[in-house]
This record gives structure tokens, C-alpha cells and sequence, in this order.
């Protein structure tokens, strides 16, 4: 089976809180000395599509749509052992998730054919979870969402998806080509690369295509959706003794005051 | 493809002033996984029985390949240069304590490199390959009761009879020794005071004769095991020596320059580590209605000690450099050494100090890097010895 997993390069989100800047000009985070890394749900689908191939076989190729820099996630996907890495040049900062969803959906196309892609459920960044649907959109293929795990299936040209929701679990069977989107689960956390594998990573090949390559246009980048104010929220905290006689008095007082902040929010 | 075959290319991006590349970053990554997956949640259960579970965790060290970075891949090593081991030993310092580095550190850089450099090729497929594949657990055994820096009184000897030695004696202080597997021991195999006559010998420590005799409570590095061991007419084959007869002496102390070079990097990442939190901590500690770093006193001395672990870190990368031009790093190694242990004793007490009470606390991470950075100023060699090394490089150690 041929498995494409979509890997995006985000700030590091376990950065100190005091340390996290936006620019509220530019709508978006500063880097600050934050480290860029893998997407946590990025590395959880590959993870899922390495267990998938080491027990199935088949080919593994990671995509990544971002700048040069993105090269160093693809670097660890290989360390990884994914067979193949190509990244998409695109220099424009916060691509909305429909023009990402394009690219990567034309370099996709480009790679070959395949039977699934597996993207992380969101992003650490934006968290706006959208490209996985959005990617299935382009490639006119079934998108299964919040998988969990793979398996084959005993049909012919069909995969088994185990998948959250809000009341359990489903177990889906579904044709390929598909979509699916992964979250993180017990069984699909990450490995860590080995040592010899990391330091034949920066040795692989790796294809780089640009947007003109793949006929998009840059300048599309941020025609989706606009942010139209970024900024980080004040807290706030008050200290306020609640009065009565008695100790059912001060409970009843402290549920009204309770229920009065909820509305006030 | 060998590693050699893909070094060749040279396409990595090198980061300036280092022998650093974007592999290297990879790879310390990797080691910061492992280290919050497989050490740090076990750290305060291990540092509470004064043992770790050395065999269990170095196979799993072995497994990810961090046990053999620079040796050869014949062994099952990487084939790595050293600035990988730099890089972990950098790494190693976010463990939550000191002893699991100071582990390891024996594992990859105390007890293997004169076996690495000098052993002959059966000694190293019987000892180096499941030490860097993480199966034996190791240790390097020089000091004794009665001769520690001054390793040339070592008094343990090693007696030719036939094909094989029989060693008797006893060392001190010996980490790793408790749940070693072999010992590399440096004993007296010619009679006399001087640092001639003296041999490096691989012991298995299932060899009848050895024996723990104990197991020595520390002020620091609880987690790491520390012994006290016996050799009893414990015989071994000649074919165990390292090297030559009579070359023990100038191996160790060729080792001793790994050991130091590497201890002083971790040292500096380590007390880093620890001003980091120190700073963060004096942020958000308010005392007469202001936060504690906003005291002049307070931010001008961890500015102070920051700068004094960057020269520590750079001096460090100064010896990777002279290593990689294949000279000559001792000077360099024992300056790195002495003035790592003499910094962190400062950070350490420093650090504390501002702290208050919490950093007295078992509970804050402070005491512990408090008692565990003193063996900095001793082990591989004391503050007095890196002064006796440097002073003669320097010409200004009186003629003996």
C-alpha cells in the first residue's frame, strides 16, 4: 500500500507561556527563540502509517508545504525510516488550511498514486483541524476523521479505521483512495529515531517542487479566511469574599455569584 | 550505505564554530525523548533507593544507539564523530539529577575508549560489542583507598602466572560497580611506585575471587551505584590486557581527557539548566512587593554565571576542535575540568541561595543539583590535580 503522511513544521508549543509573543500587526506568532518542530498529530500519523507498513509492507512518503526550513522535519521523517520526503516550497506565512490543502493535494497528485494519506487531526499552531477534510475535498476521495489506528482489510482495496467520538468508538471499513486524519492514541505515540538512522537522514534525497511546479498560485496564499485580530489573552484574577449568616447562606450566595460571572462571560 | 560512504557527501549544513550539523540536532532531540520517556519519570524513585536498574535502562540506551556514538560500526557502534558525544553529554544534562549521566558518562567515555583504541580485536568483540549494544554494564576501576589522584601509588597488582593474571587487591569508589559486568581495572603489573609497570586488564566480574564488598552511601548521586571492590586471587586471561604490558598507566590517562572533556560539557549544560530555573523561579518569587530578579544583586550575579558557563561550554567546543585537528587536548581538557568544577560549586551554591528555603527542600530540584554538582571538583581528577597538569604544560611546576 502506498501511504503519504502530511507533516507540517510548527512552533514549538511547550515553550514557557511568559515567552509566547504574537504580532498583532502581522496576525500571527513570533518565533522568539522558539524551537520549530514536528506538528505532535503529524508525528502520531506517521507512527501509524510506520506500524501500518511494518506489519503490511508498502511505501511511506512524507510531504511537508512550508519554507526551506521545513526540510528538517522531513529530515526526522526519514530517520523515521519513511521511504521518501518531498516538500513544497511556500514561503508565505499562516497559508490558510484551503490553499495548503490545494498545494499539498497537487504535490500529492504529482508523487503518484496512492491508496491513503494520513494527516495529523490539527495542527499545534492554528488548531483549526481543516486541511485533512479539505485535502480529501481536492483529491475527491473519502475523508475519514479522528482515526486512531489502521488496519487492512480482508476486502480487497480496503482499509479498517478505529475511530473517536464522542460516545466511544467506531470501526469503519472503507475503500481506497482515502483521507484519513489521526489523533494521538496509547498505541500510535511516536518512536524516537535511532542514532545511525538520524545521522543517515541528512544523507537521503529529498525532493523539493515549488508552487509553480505544481501550477499554484502564491499569491492565493490567504484568500480563504483572514485573521482579523490576534493577540493573547489578559488573566485576570480577583479575590472576593462571599458573606452570609449561615453556611447555606454562603453557599446560596456563592452559586448566584458563580452563575452571575457564567452570564457575565 | 556505511557511514563513512555518506560522510563523504558533505551536504549536511554545518552551525558554525562547532562540529555541529543539523544531524547533530536531530539527534538531540532524540536523546531529549528518551530521556523524558525512559529516565526522568523514574529519576525520584531511583534517586530514593540509591540504585537504578542499570541493565534494564542501558539496553534500552544500547537499543537507540547511544552507547557506541563514536566507535566503530565493526563493534556495533556509529561510526560517529565525537561531537555526537559532546552533544549527549549536553543532552544528559536535563536528567532530573546527576548520577544516571555520571553512568552512562562511565559506560561510553571512561571504561571503553583505551579498550576502543588499544584492545585487540577479540577483546573488543568479547567486551566493547555488548557494552555499546547496552547487554554489559561496565566500569572503570582506578582508584583505591590509599591512591586516588595519585594514581601512580596504586598498589593493586597483577601477577603473571602462565597465560594468565592473578590480580589482587581492592578499589575504591568505583561507579557502576555494584551491577558491573566487567571491570576495567588498572593494576600493578610490575613491581614498584612509579607510573611504569602498571597495565589496563578486563575482569568479568563473574570471575571467582571478585567480590562487592560494598556499597558506599554518597552525599550525592544516589541513584548511581557506588562500590568498594575486592580482587582475590581472581585469575584472567593475559589476552584480557589492554594493549601492552606496562602501557596502563599512559592509556588511562589518555582516557582520563574523554572523561574530563565530556564531564566539563555536561557540567555546563547542567548548571545552565539549573540558572534557568533559578531565573524563573526569582520571577516568580515576590519579596517587598516586588518579584526577586528585579534586585540588582540578584540579576547581576546570574548574569554573571551565565557568562561564566558560556566560556565553560565554548572552552569545551575549543577542545572538539583541537580533537577533530588530531592534537593534543590535555591542557585544554584539564582547564575545562577545573574550572567546570569549581563553577558549578558556585551555581550550585549560588542558585540555592536564592532559592530560600525551597532550595533546601528534597522536594525542589535544587538540593539535589546541590549535592550532586560537588563531585565535579573531584571526580576525574581533583581541582588540585587539573592545577598540577596545567602548571607543568606551563612550565611552572617545580622539576620533581
Amino acid at each position: 500500500m502506498n501511504i503519504v503522511v502530511c507533516i507540517k513544521q510548527i512552533l514549538d508549543p511547550e515553550i514557557p507561556a511568559r515567552d509566547f509573543r504574537v504580532d498583532s500587526v502581522k496576525c500571527e506568532a513570533e518565533r522568539g527563540s522558539a524551537n520549530l518542530v514536528t506538528n505532535i498529530f503529524c508525528e502520531n500519523a506517521l507512527e501509524t502509517a510506520l506500524q501500518f507498513r511494518e506489519a503490511q509492507g508498502g511505501k511511506i512518503t512524507a510531504i511537508s508545504c512550508g519554507p526551506e526550513g521545513a526540510e528538517d522535519v522531513l529530515r526526522k521523517a526519514l530517520a523515521l525510516k519513511a521511504d521518501d520526503a518531498v516538500l513544497v516550497l511556500n514561503e508565505a506565512p499562516n497559508a490558510d488550511p484551503l490553499f495548503v490543502a490545494k498545494t499539498l493535494a497537487a504535490g500529492i497528485r504529482k508523487i503518484g498514486p496512492f491508496d491513503a494519506v494520513l494527516v495529523g487531526r490539527e495542527a499545534g499552531d492554528w488548531g483549526a483541524g481543516q486541511t485533512g477534510g479539505l485535502l480529501a475535498e481536492e483529491l475527491q476521495v473519502p475523508c475519514i476523521s479522528f482515526a486512531e489506528n489502521l488496519q487492512p482489510s480482508a476486502a480487497s482495496g480496503a482499509v479498517k479505521v478505529k475511530r473517536q467520538t464522542d460516545s466511544g468508538w467506531e470501526l469503519l471499513e472503507s475503500a481506497t483512495p482515502l483521507v484519513i486524519t489521526i489523533t494521538n492514541h496509547e498505541k500510535n505515540v511516536p518512536r524516537i529515531p535511532k542514532t545511525r538512522d538520524v545521522m543517515q537522514s541528512y544523507r537521503k534525497p529529498l525532493v523539493k517542487w515549488t508552487l509553480a511546479e505544481l501550477g499554484i498560485d502564491p499569491s492565493t496564499a490567504n484568500s480563504y479566511y483572514r485573521v482579523a485580530e490576534l493577540f493573547i489573552p489578559r488573566k485576570e484574577t480577583q479575590c472576593e469574599f462571599i458573606s452570609g449568616d449561615t453556611l447555606e447562606a454562603k453557599i446560596d450566595a456563592f452559586a448566584h455569584r458563580v452563575t452571575d460571572c457564567m452570564r457575565s462571560m | 550505505m556505511a557511514i563513512d560512504e555518506l560522510r563523504e557527501t558533505g551536504t549536511e549544513g554545518t552551525i558554525p564554530g562547532t562540529g555541529f550539523t543539523k544531524a547533530h540536532q536531530l539527534f538531540r532531540e532524540s536523546v531529549r525523548r528518551f530521556i523524558d520517556q525512559e529516565i526522568n519519570p523514574y529519576m525520584d524513585q531511583w534517586e530514593e533507593a540509591e540504585m537504578f536498574p542499570a541493565h534494564d535502562l542501558f539496553k534500552k540506551a544500547g537499543d537507540q544507539g547511544l552507547l557506541g556514538l563514536s566507535y566503530p560500526e565493526e563493534y556495533g557502534g556509529a561510526g560517529a564523530d565525537y561531537w555526537y558525544n559532546m552533544a549527549l553529554a549536553e543532552e544528559l544534562a536535563r536528567v532530573k539529577g546527576g548520577a544516571i549521566p555520571m553512568a552512562l558518562g562511565v559506560q561510553t567515555d571512561m571504561a571503553t575508549p583505551a579498550l576502543n583504541q588499544y584492545g585487540s580485536h577479540k577483546l573488543k568483540k568479547k567486551f566493547l560489542e555488548p557494552a555499546i549494544r547496552g547487554d554489559a554494564v561496565c566500569s572503570i576501576a582506578v582508584t583505591e583507598a590509599g591512591a586516588g589522584s595519585d594514581v601512580a601509588s596504586i598498589r593493586t597488582k597483577a601477577e603473571r602466572d602462565g597465560d594468565e593474571y592473578v590480580i589482587n587487591g581492592s578499589k575504591m569508589f568505583i561507579t557502576n560497580g555494584v551491577q558491573a559486568d566487567w571491570i576495567c581495572l588498572l593494576a600493578r603489573t610490575t613491581p614498584g611506585t612509579t607510573f611504569k609497570g602498571m597495565s589496563l586488564i578486563i575482569v568479568p566480574t563473574d570471575t571467582p575471587g571478585f567480590c562487592v564488598s560494598k556499597k558506599l552511601k554518597k552525599l550525592g548521586n544516589w541513584a548511581s551505584d557506588t562500590a568498594e571492590l575486592v580482587f582475590d586471587n581472581v585469575r584472567v586471561p593475559v589476552a584480557n590486557r589492554i594493549g601492552e604490558e606496562g602501557q596502563g598507566f599512559i592509556y588511562q590517562m589518555q582516557q582520563f581527557q574523554n572523561e574530563r572533556l565530556i564531564s566539563s560539557l555536561g557540567a555546563a549544560a547542567g548548571a545552565e539548566k539549573i540558572l534557568r530555573m533559578t531565573i524563573e523561579y526569582c520571577r516568580g518569587r515576590q519579596t517587598f512587593g516586588k518579584p526577586l530578579i528585579e534586585n540588582q544583586w540578584i540579576y547581576f550575579k546570574l548574569t554573571e554565571l551565565i557568562s561564566e558557563v558560556e566560556f565553560l561550554r565554548q572552552m569545551c567546543y575549543h577542545c572538539g576542535r583541537i580533537m577533530d585537528r588530531g592534537d593534543d587536548y590535555t591542557r585544554e581538557a584539564s582547564m575545562a575540568k577545573l574550572k567546570a568544577g569549581r563553577l558549578v560549586r558556585q551555581v550550585a551554591d549560588i542558585c540555592l541561595q536564592f532559592h530560600g528555603g525551597m532550595g533546601y527542600m528534597e522536594e525542589y530540584p535544587m538540593a539535589r543539583y546541590f549535592r550532586d554538582s560537588r563531585l565535579m571538583s573531584i571526580g576525574a581528577g581533583a581541582d588540585e590535580i587539573m592545577l598540577g597538569i596545567i602548571a607543568k604544560f606551563e612550565g611552572i611546576a617545580p622539576a620533581r
